[in-house]
């Protein structure tokens, strides 16, 4: 059983008549397995073989390549298979509808079928995830994660088709997305991976790809807890403004809620291996008298009824405006982080079609903020698609040849975030 | 089990009302958020032996106490504190609105070398929290957010100075608090009283 530990970071202070609580709570899990064996991961590795992974052939060469390598992860024990879509989906290993268990044998034949892939046909996204959800539900009490990698646009399906099996395996298996070269869509993608709870990237030049897949393959069978919710209790009278994910990287919850009761929601979370996230909780609640407290939310991370792990945010009313005023760091960092990556899509958005003023303006602001807060990777992204010649005040001018992977690398990690202090070199929260 | 809050609701919650949020006096019950950690082979990854407080993720030093989590146990002469809750005490002393916690744990605070402060933390991020800090539920409200120190000297005694606390400090079971400001000695097993129930019991390692 992993160990989690919740840790919330705010002030509690509200001025009279003050109504917004806002906090950031910090999960970090140890990822360690349980003395009654953790569930065993399920993985399925789907590859787009679309008539366009063959221009050029290099992107299917490392596509195959990049998919051996990740197959070559899998730890024995873990059941898996390779999903092979293009206006259809095919299970290409093992054939039969269901999962492979990974030993020496079974990856070298999987290796085998997928060294002789061959790109044909169209792109129908969807149809990948439908058998990806069904192979999984065959294989039950396993920990379910995917890997899809595609280079285009979902053009032989309708986007309500897509949504529809969103809806289907929403909550049955996580799921990273990759988008190879510059022919598909960045919000298609990173819908696609918001809904499934995993990562999306771009991976400008195929010869990365390998690397990359290794590395979500280790992340994927490193997760020990599956199925676990972010549950947030809130008193009478008290709304929830938005719960987001901030760190690793921004995710919206709010809209995600399943209410347990009157008072009480579960957010979605997935899975989780060692590792430490952030979230950043608003509660509106009814104000109280100078002096009087109250308990504005009850934030645990929750494994069907299990509690892992509790904080507590609260409210504290008070005329001190020494006290009220004073802005947690860690609130006021995630604020600019998640305006970070507002600022980056408004303004590449804006510079799309032509609103050369407004893109100016945010992504300078994007540019100052990147700066302040130490986030250096974005920072280097930003400095692709913009001159920048003050930080400070965000003063920048938009390139004029800007090119199609820097702009789309920008638009994909532009939620990426840094914790509180990385600028600085101090960790999150430390006195 | 269930608990009624000053508005009058019934709470399965015995710090805050699990329906209004409303704080619990004399809360008698925390859920506790390590429970787990303090029997799970990982406990090291569970709260500071020293104040409690939550580790944050693999950070060396403890985030409410300085604590070091790699430190290896310390050797030589030693103090620890260990913290409960005294019912004859709390008999005696009779105040007012204050309720005896009835599930109170034992919690031991190993003493660092130099002052140890006795106190309860407001839990602000990154506030500089006392060493003993008390400020965990079930809190005794008759501590003073610095109510004294523990001083480890270098040639391994211990005294205790109390900080011009709001209600003061006793030492034993006499009646009659110790002067502010005043450093006394104590020995392997003093007992140290403060606010509604609180004992500190002191003992050399």
């Amino acid at each position: 059983m992993s160990t989690f530990t919740l840790q919330a970071y705010q002030n509690e202070y509200l001025p009279l008549g003050g109504t917004d609580v806002n906090a950031i709570v910090t999960v970090t899990s140890d990822g360690a397995g349980g003395p009654s064996g953790q569930p065993e991961a399920a993985v399925v590795v789907i590859v787009d073989t679309s008539g366009s992974m063959g221009s050029p052939s290099r992107k299917i060469k490392a596509a195959r390549e990049a998919t051996s390598v990740a197959i070559d992860c899998i730890r024995a024990g873990v059941a898996f298979a390779v999903i092979a879509g293009n206006d259809h989906a095919f299970s290409v290993y093992p054939r039969g509808g269901e999962l492979a268990i990974s030993s020496e044998q079974t990856r070298t034949a999987a290796k085998r079928v997928v060294s002789g892939l061959t790109p044909a046909g169209g792109t129908a996204i969807g149809s990948w995830l439908k058998l990806a959800g069904e192979l999984f539900r065959a294989t039950p009490d396993r920990i379910y994660h995917a890997i899809l990698l595609t280079d285009g646009e979902n053009q032989h399906e309708t986007p309500a088709e897509l949504d529809a099996v969103l809806a289907e395996v929403e909550g049955v298996f996580s799921c990273d997305c990759r988008g190879v070269g510059t022919d598909w869509q960045v919000s298609e993608l990173r819908k696609i991976a918001s809904r499934l709870l995993g990562t999306v990237d771009i991976i400008a030049q195929p010869e990365a790809m390998a690397e990359d897949f290794r590395v979500m393959m280790h992340t994927a069978m490193g997760k020990a807890t599956r199925n676990v919710d972010l549950r947030l209790w809130t008193p009478q009278g008290a709304t929830v403004a938005f719960v987001r994910q901030v760190a690793p990287a921004i995710e919206e919850l709010t809209d995600r809620a399943v209410h347990v009761n009157d008072l009480t929601a579960d957010y979605p979370t997935a899975t989780w291996g060692a590792e430490a996230r952030d979230y950043h909780v608003c509660i509106n609640v009814p104000p109280r008298e100078a002096g009087e407290e109250m308990l504005a939310g009850r934030i645990s991370l929750v494994e069907g009824d299990q509690v892992l792990g509790q904080a507590l945010v609260k409210a504290i009313w008070t005329e001190d405006q020494q006290l009220s005023t004073r802005i947690s760091r860690e609130v006021a960092h995630y604020t600019g982080q998640a305006e970070l990556a507002d600022c980056i899509q408004d303004g590449l958005e804006a510079r799309k079609r032509g609103d050369f003023d407004t893109a100016t303006f945010r992504l300078g602001r994007a540019v100052q903020l990147a700066a302040e807060s130490g986030n250096d990777g974005t920072m280097k992204l930003l400095q692709a698609v913009v001159e920048v010649d003050d930080a400070a005040t965000g003063t920048v001018r938009l390139r004029g040849n800007v090119s199609v992977v820097d702009e789309m690398s920008l638009d994909t990690r532009s939620t990426s975030t840094v914790r509180v202090g990385a600028g600085a070199g101090a960790g999150a929260g430390a006195p | 089990m269930s608990v009624v809050c000053p508005s009058g609701h019934q709470s399965q919650t015995g710090d805050y009302c699990d329906q209004c949020g409303a704080p619990i006096a004399g809360a008698t019950q925390v859920l506790p958020p390590a429970e787990e950690a303090e029997t799970s082979p990982a406990a090291r990854r569970g709260p500071c032996p020293a104040c409690g407080s939550q580790r944050s993720g693999d950070d060396r030093y403890c985030e409410g106490c300085g604590y070091d989590f790699l430190a290896p146990p310390p050797a030589a002469t030693t103090w620890e504190a260990i913290v409960t809750a005294d019912r004859a005490q709390f008999e005696r002393l009779a105040v007012a609105g204050v309720s005896f916690p009835d599930d109170y744990g034992e919690r031991r605070f190993p003493l660092q070398e130099g002052e140890n402060r006795i106190g309860r933390s407001r839990g602000h991020a990154g506030e500089e929290a006392p060493e003993i800090d008390l400020a965990p539920p079930p809190a005794d409200p008759g501590i003073s957010r610095l109510h004294a120190v523990l001083e480890r000297r270098p040639d391994g005694a211990c005294v205790l100075r109390d900080l011009g606390s709001t209600n003061g400090t006793t030492l034993g079971d006499g009646p009659a608090p110790i002067a502010a400001h005043t450093d006394i000695p104590l020995g392997d097993g003093d007992r140290i009283r403060v606010g509604a129930w609180t004992t500190i019991t002191v003992r050399r390692l």
